[in-house]
């Protein structure tokens, strides 16, 4: 363990050019990947296995020198062991290995070429709009919103999905203004409880793509340093093993750094208290996802009622890791997408759709009478089923907004009380999707920039890591988004106080003025009477 | 549904996180070791129709996630099973030493009969054992279970620690030990034909329903 941790600190970034020479140019082809689509879930995971069982599944070697093997030697030690496939592609591209387009080796992720491609020049018109976003960035987040949401609902084009995914969820900001702290966390030793379990999960993240698919490879070193850090940034969360497949998403988009800002506001952003102890939130969530299909699809609720199958039964995987490892993969992205625009709205939009989907209509139900058959085809979506643009479709059109989301959430905390006493998690604390980000972020400049009259902003917690919450009271609930001033509020709010001043200051003189010539207006007055 | 079997038994895998409970599940109903396993968040569910002693029973498994901070919600699901492989690895002293809190949960919370047996996962990495065959069986002893060293990477054992399992509840309902009627038992008939031949107890524990009822 301290091997791989002081390996990571100093080791080389990705693409570095040191890394090639432990690779023997020797190692054998991959097998074909199956390209043929599996007919059934069974049928996919022996598929899947039997890629790479041929070569690895024999040699014990191969596992023993799973966990512990974060030095480059270990990767040449591997070279006859299936489970180093993609390390060449990944270091010098000459080797042919035939990964999807998005870096899938194989398994039930990996897509079909016959999938249908943007034309090149939609898709080249679509990288300038988003360029000239890029340009203007914070001017279209407050003026035209709607035109970025619509833009990231047809997809973020694949060469620029990296910095629109940081400039989205303002991770890009964060990295600029915390320089060095990702280093800085990087030399903390980190705790062993963490790092043990850390370890054990880093061949297991997508090991089907070419980036995570070496032992000790890069990929699984950058989700290392990653992961660690954010122990060490959050030594009061910890790790939660699924937050290993969010970053290894992020990793597939974007360098160590930024992936690690970008992990830090999805876990405090975009679903707070997902990947806290307890996990209150996700259970919360739950209730509240099982409320909303009651709403949008009351046959598949019924049916899931009838054989007591919980939200947490099904929902878990798919809401702490973002349908990652539940989609195929064009439809992650695309569930991504929207998801770092519009925020968790979307992942409860899409657990709804795909109910709808599997257990919609009188015949699916027919076929999976029973809890265990209801749950096999849960936790078993065939990627044949879903179809990109129909699924993005329904989710688009699925009636389910924030305001309701936070309406359910105010029932199913009151119910939570009643039930189970006392919650820790506070979902006032969730920003849904950018544009509350934003405002989030422009409040807090706010307070910080606010002077004599920071006082207005006092409802609104400071911001930073080491923020501690108020408890949760029912308003907070209802209403996340309690206005502090703007600057330009503050402008006018001051405005007024001077202008209260102001009159305050005219009245009393002109009340006093009107007394003094009062008195002088009345002395004749009395003198007059007096001489009368 | 379609199958037929006489009995249904409620499963779990329980232990720490990287044990190999996934892979133990996947070498018992696949028969192949699981190269590219994930690792479980939340539970996971398996079947299989086995033969035992002459009965077809129909396990039903489920698999939990291992990490601690998952047991908040997995917990909830150990109600009603009838069975349990308590999951350690003999390369890993730390798994081992959970193995009380484990044994603690699924005793107070699945049933205080259920029948558990204990499994040391990865036998084939006996070069960087930890955790000595004799301390575990001695451990086992004391707490009153079965006990078995198993490798889902070879395959060895696997199918013995489900069947054992099953055969010790088939017997306990043989000996009215266990009442596969009462509530929360984690059993079921699978078949009316064998409630027919089950009626004196099956016929009183009716009665008893509709007295309550």
């Amino acid at each position: 363990m301290a091997e791989l941790s002081a390996l990571t600190t100093s080791g080389p970034a990705p693409g570095d050019p040191r890394a090639a020479p432990s690779i023997p140019p020797s190692s054998p082809p991959l097998p074909a990947p199956n390209v043929s689509a599996p007919e059934s879930p069974g049928e996919n995971s022996i598929a899947k296995s039997s890629l790479c069982n041929d070569n690895a599944a024999d040699t014990p070697a191969a596992r023993s020198a799973s966990l512990m093997s974060g030095t480059l030697e270990s990767l040449s030690g591997l070279g006859d062991d299936g489970s180093s496939i993609g390390s060449d592609s990944e270091i010098n591209g000459l080797t042919v290995r035939r990964t999807d387009r998005y870096g899938f080796l194989g398994g039930s992720q990996y897509s079909d070429s016959s999938e249908k491609e943007t034309r090149v020049e939609v898709a080249r018109q679509r990288e300038v709009k988003w360029l000239d976003m890029f340009r203007h960035w914070d001017k279209w987040i407050k003026h035209r919103f709607q035109k970025v949401k619509l833009r990231c609902r047809k997809g973020i084009p694949s060469s620029l999905r990296s910095r629109a995914w940081q400039l989205l969820s303002n991770s890009q900001e964060l990295l600029e203004a915390n320089p060095g702290k990702f280093e800085e966390l990087e030399r903390e030793p980190g705790e062993a409880k963490w790092l043990d379990i850390i370890e054990k999960d880093l061949h297991r993240q997508f090991p089907f793509h070419e980036m995570f698919a070496a032992r000790g490879g890069h990929g699984q070193q950058d989700l290392f340093r990653i992961l660690k850090a954010y122990t060490i940034y959050r030594p009061d969360e910890g790790y939660c093993q699924a937050q290993a497949p969010v970053a290894a998403v992020l990793l597939m988009h974007m360098p160590a750094e930024q992936a690690f800002w970008c992990l830090v506001q999805i876990c405090e952003k975009y679903l707070p208290g997902y990947y806290s102890a307890g996990l209150e939130a996700i259970q919360l969530d739950g209730e509240i996802f099982f409320s909303l299909l009651r709403r949008t699809c009351p046959m598949a609720y019924r049916h899931l009622k009838k054989f007591k199958i919980d939200p947490i039964l099904y929902m878990t995987e798919w809401f702490m890791c973002i349908f990652s490892r539940t989609l195929p993969w064009a439809c992650v992205l695309r569930v991504w997408d929207m998801f770092f625009c519009e925020g968790v709205k979307i992942v409860f939009r899409v657990g709804l759709v795909l109910l709808k989907q599997m257990l919609g209509s009188v015949d699916k139900l027919r076929e999976v009478q029973g809890m265990y058959e209801t749950m096999e085809r849960l936790r078993n979506i065939s990627p044949d089923s879903i179809r990109e643009e129909v699924l993005v479709q329904e989710i688009i059109m699925l009636p389910v907004t924030e305001a309701l989301i936070e309406r359910e959430c105010t029932v199913q905390v009151r119910k939570w009380r009643e039930s189970r006493g006392e919650l820790t998690h506070q979902p006032g604390r969730r920003l849904h999707g950018t544009r509350a980000v934003y405002e989030c972020k422009r409040r807090a400049a706010a307070i910080s920039s606010g002077g004599s009259f920071s006082f207005l902003g006092s409802s609104v917690p400071p911001p930073g890591p080491l923020r501690k919450n108020p408890p949760l009271s029912g308003h907070q609930v209802s209403a996340p988004a309690s206005p502090a001033p703007t600057r330009r509020e503050r402008f006018s709010i001051s405005l007024f106080f001077a202008c209260l001043f102001l009159f305050y200051f005219l009245f009393f003189f002109l009340f006093a003025e009107s007394n003094s010539r009062g008195w002088k207006v009345a002395a004749p007055e009395s003198a007059q009477t007096k001489r009368r | 549904m379609s199958e037929t079997y006489d009995f249904l038994f409620k499963f779990l895998v329980i232990g720490s996180a990287g044990t190999g409970k996934s892979c133990l599940l996947h070498q018992f109903i696949e028969n192949k070791f699981k190269q590219d396993s994930n690792h479980t968040i939340g539970v996971e569910f398996g079947s299989r129709v086995v033969n035992v002693g002459g009965k077809t029973v129909k396990l039903q498994i489920w698999d939990t996630a291992g990490q601690e901070r998952f047991r908040s919600v997995t917990r909830s699901y150990y109600r009603g099973a009838a069975g349990a492989l308590l999951v350690y690895d003999i390369t890993s002293r730390e798994t081992y030493n959970a193995l009380t809190n484990w044994l603690t949960d699924a005793r107070t919370l699945a049933s205080p009969n259920i029948v558990i047996i204990l499994c040391g996962n990865k036998k084939d990495l006996d070069a960087d054992r930890e955790v000595t065959f004799l301390e575990a069986s001695r451990f086992a002893q004391e707490n009153e279970l079965m006990f078995l060293e198993t490798s889902a990477l070879t395959g060895e054992n696997v199918e013995e620690g489900f069947l054992k399992c099953a055969r010790t509840i088939l017997n306990k309902i043989d000996s009215g030990e266990l009442d596969p009627e009462r509530m929360g038992s984690g059993i079921q008939y699978g078949d009316a034909s064998l409630r027919q031949l089950r009626q004196p107890r099956g016929s009183t524990a009716q009665n008893k329903q509709q007295c309550s009822c």
